[in-house]
């Protein structure tokens, strides 16, 4: 029967992230931001406390805890620094495609060793066909990743994923936001391969959970806004009351609110679904796109709340807006889930029933 | 965290969507093109009485603490939810106009003492025929402010002389019996309260006028009036004592937080229909390959799903007796602004055939609005909901 609950080991799961994202990022941000990383000793309490192996199956050393643990986690994060929670993830989005299409022997082979060493996995989601293969060699560009180093690429197409360790031309960027987790654009013209796999009903699962990815952080990004907005809106008096109290605001706030709540719940689902084994590409994409539009209705908002002061970098919510904007570039962006989406409904019959099992609204 | 609908659940919406497809959907139709609520004596009330539709919730022993009590533990509001957003899929208009205690029922149900359930709902336990209740807060002048009412309740002897206009109420001119509130002192506020029952052909009530409306047409929402009504004391809910024992305003308040997600989860309902008729129309005008046709379709079903998932967080939290005021708000708040979007957006899809008049797409638009309006306006469940965030006080002016 419908249940809206988590279990108890998810609860304390969630409350660990909360208390870490409490404790060793959220008053880092700005540093982090300057630094281009998160602090290494924040760094180190991730991996200690086992964030990086969440998703991992155990043989791997981790605790296949699933997709519904990893976006409690991503959410928390995000709402603290959603830079510093990309930065934190040494594998990152990455992971999909490497156990969607290269399964155990890719983990063993390309994962593993690139967690031993302290490298990162950066992921890159080509549907355009950027990124061109040939006889075990790869050329194109990618403009901006969120990295500034790329021990690992991995890159999702449509058709397959292929990964690159060597032949990689890195030039560091500004970034327009997430800087926590550092920015630079990449070049490579024959690079050699270290895999490629061609699957495309796998690269279409590696996708969803890419994007449900995404979607958490995003939850989490705009959730900061717009809590950081509320308890601002009620200290700040103009006209005699708190701004809360002007029923502009107490509106526009409870909206901030309601896009936050609906679009956690569809990210929520959309794991569930992954989890249990269903298909959930649409229901993911559907989450990443909700996710994308709320948070940029949530974030600029959360700017406006703070009136002047939202402008300036002495307030994070500028910081919200621009990472907000940022991640809804990444994944493949947002057209191309509501490509996805629209093209699965398009596919199906009326009555769309009423059971989720069965894979209706 | 599960997603799932269990299987008692699922087969009772099977049986709603067998009914749906035959007879609600084609009567709420009908009752749309004739411009009248379906007729009380038509004999699909009489065949819902006999499939066992139309009774009680309440079991005629035990108080109503313990049997919500047992009702929540089978997680009553989350399958109510349910079953609520299947029926307004087939036609929210004609789910409205089922017989049953209605409305009415929840007040008898908290306040009433254990004889006037006897009286009230016992009728319902095993009903001969078709036998409606209805509930009447809102009045010509009183809308989402309740604590404005004005139809006053004055003692005479054993009895309660009730004047006033009431408006809007479903199923009046066809109940056995309203529940009426009024007021025995304007200047008390919601403190001056009182819920009386109202039976059929009590000298006083009158005036029963079926309002013409935009959408709904199936069931009535009468207006009527109360002239020197005098109403046996027996009647007034819960005795003297309910009162003086706490405000009058609580049991209407309860009444509004238990309903609002089961009137969200029927906009979704609506927006369901409207979804799967613009696909529907799409697809048979071949319009499928327009990704602008595409985008609307696609962003219709997100919205709703995620105002269905508010609506389940709701109940679920009341199944569990946890507060929900925020999120009964929430989902009500949102779902029917989703649901009327894709309703336009299905309108626009079927493009200048929806115009006729005629359409299902048509009538979707118009039944959905009210959706935004019963049970608080959208603007209430924001203020309801600034409260809790952010203290919104309850005289902003006062601040």
């Amino acid at each position: 029967m419908i249940d809206l609950g988590l279990s108890d080991e998810l609860s304390l799961l969630r409350e660990t992230a909360r208390g870490f994202a409490r404790d060793r990022l959220r008053d880092a941000d700005r540093a982090a931001e300057a630094a281009r990383a998160p602090a290494a000793a924040a760094r180190e309490d991730y991996a200690a406390i086992g964030f990086t192996g969440l998703e991992l199956p155990e043989g791997a050393g981790g605790a296949d805890l699933g997709a519904l643990a990893r976006v409690l986690v991503l959410e928390e994060l995000a709402a603290a620094d959603p830079g510093a929670a990309l930065a934190l993830d040494p594998l990152g989005p990455a992971l999909y495609p490497l156990v969607e299409l290269g399964g155990e022997a890719a983990l063993r082979e390309l994962a593993l060793p690139l967690l031993e060493a302290g490298g990162r996995a950066v992921l890159a989601v080509d549907l355009e066909g950027r990124v061109r293969t040939r006889g075990g060699r790869a050329e194109g560009s990618l403009p901006w990743l969120p990295a500034d180093r790329v021990d690992l690429l991995v890159v999702l197409g449509r058709e397959g994923a292929c990964a690159i360790r060597e032949g990689l031309e890195r030039e560091e960027l500004r970034g327009a936001g997430l800087r926590a987790a550092g920015a630079s654009s990449v070049c490579f013209s024959g690079a050699p391969l270290c895999a490629a796999w061609r699957d495309p009903a796998a690269a279409a699962r590696a996708l969803a959970r890419v994007r449900l990815y995404l979607a958490a952080l995003l939850v989490g990004t705009m959730r900061a806004s717009s809590d950081f907005a509320r308890d601002y809106a009620r200290q700040r008096v103009a006209f005699g009351r708190p701004i809360a109290h002007h029923q502009a605001l107490a509106f526009l706030l409870v909206d901030l609110f309601a896009a936050v709540e609906g679009a956690r719940v569809l990210v929520h689902e959309a794991a569930v679904r992954l989890d249990s084994g269903a298909d959930a590409r649409e229901a993911c994409a559907s989450a990443f796109l909700e996710a994308a539009e709320q948070s940029l209705f949530v974030t600029p908002n959360g700017v406006q709340v703070l009136g002047g002061h939202g402008f300036m970098q002495d307030y994070p919510v500028e910081k919200w807006m621009r990472e907000a904007r940022a991640l809804a570039l990444l994944g493949g962006g947002v057209d191309a889930a509501r490509e996805d989406a629209g093209r699965e409904l398009a596919g199906s019959e009326p009555p769309l029933a009423l059971t989720l099992a069965e894979g209706a609204v | 965290m599960d997603f799932r609908i269990d299987a008692a659940t699922e087969q009772r919406l099977a049986g709603i969507r067998a009914l749906g497809r035959a007879e609600i959907r084609p009567l709420g139709l009908e009752a749309d093109r004739l411009g009248r609520p379906v007729p009380p004596d038509h004999p699909f009330f009489r065949k819902l009485v006999s499939l066992g539709l139309g009774r009680t919730r309440w079991s005629g022993d035990g108080d109503a603490r313990a049997s919500r009590g047992a009702a929540a533990r089978e997680g009553s509001a989350r399958a109510a939810l349910c079953l609520a957003e299947e029926l307004a899929y087939w036609d929210r208009g004609v789910a409205v106009s089922f017989p049953g205690p209605g409305l009415g029922e929840p007040p008898v149900l908290s306040m009433g003492t254990p004889e006037q359930k006897e009286r009230f709902l016992g009728p319902f336990r095993e009903p001969d025929r078709p036998r409606w209740g209805s509930f009447a807060m809102t009045e010509p002048g009183a809308g989402s402010d309740v604590a404005a009412i004005r139809t006053s309740a004055r003692r005479e002897g054993g009895a309660f002389v009730l004047d006033g206009e009431k408006s809007f109420a479903a199923n009046a001119s066809r109940a056995d019996w309203i529940v009426v509130w009024a007021t025995v002192d304007p200047s008390l506020g919601r403190g001056g309260h009182r819920a009386f029952v109202v039976e059929r052909g009590t000298p006083g009530l009158g005036d029963f006028k079926i309002e013409r409306k935009m959408g709904l047409k199936a069931y009535e929402s009468t207006s009527f009036t109360l002239r020197a009504c005098r109403v046996p004391a027996a009647n007034l809910l819960g005795g003297e004592e309910h009162y003086a024992r706490r405000a009058g305003f609580k049991g209407a308040l309860q009444s509004f937080n238990a309903t609002r997600p089961a009137i969200a989860a029927m906009a979704v309902g609506i927006g369901r229909a409207a979804l799967d008729e613009a696909l529907r129309v799409a697809r048979e005008d071949g319009r499928l390959g327009d990704s602008r046709v595409r985008d609307r379709l696609e962003r219709g079903r997100r919205r709703l799903r995620v105002a269905r998932l508010l609506c389940w967080r709701a109940a679920w939290l009341a199944d569990h007796q946890q507060p929900n005021m925020v999120e009964a708000s929430l989902c009500k708040a949102v779902a029917p602004a989703v649901a009327l979007e894709i309703a336009s957006a299905g309108m626009e899809i079927a493009g200048e055939a929806a115009g006729r008049g005629d359409a299902l797409a048509e009538k979707l638009f118009r039944d959905v609005k009210a959706m935004d309006i019963v049970e608080g306006t959208g603007q209430i469940q924001r203020i309801v909901m600034a409260r809790h965030l952010v203290g919104l006080p309850r005289d902003p002016g006062a601040a």
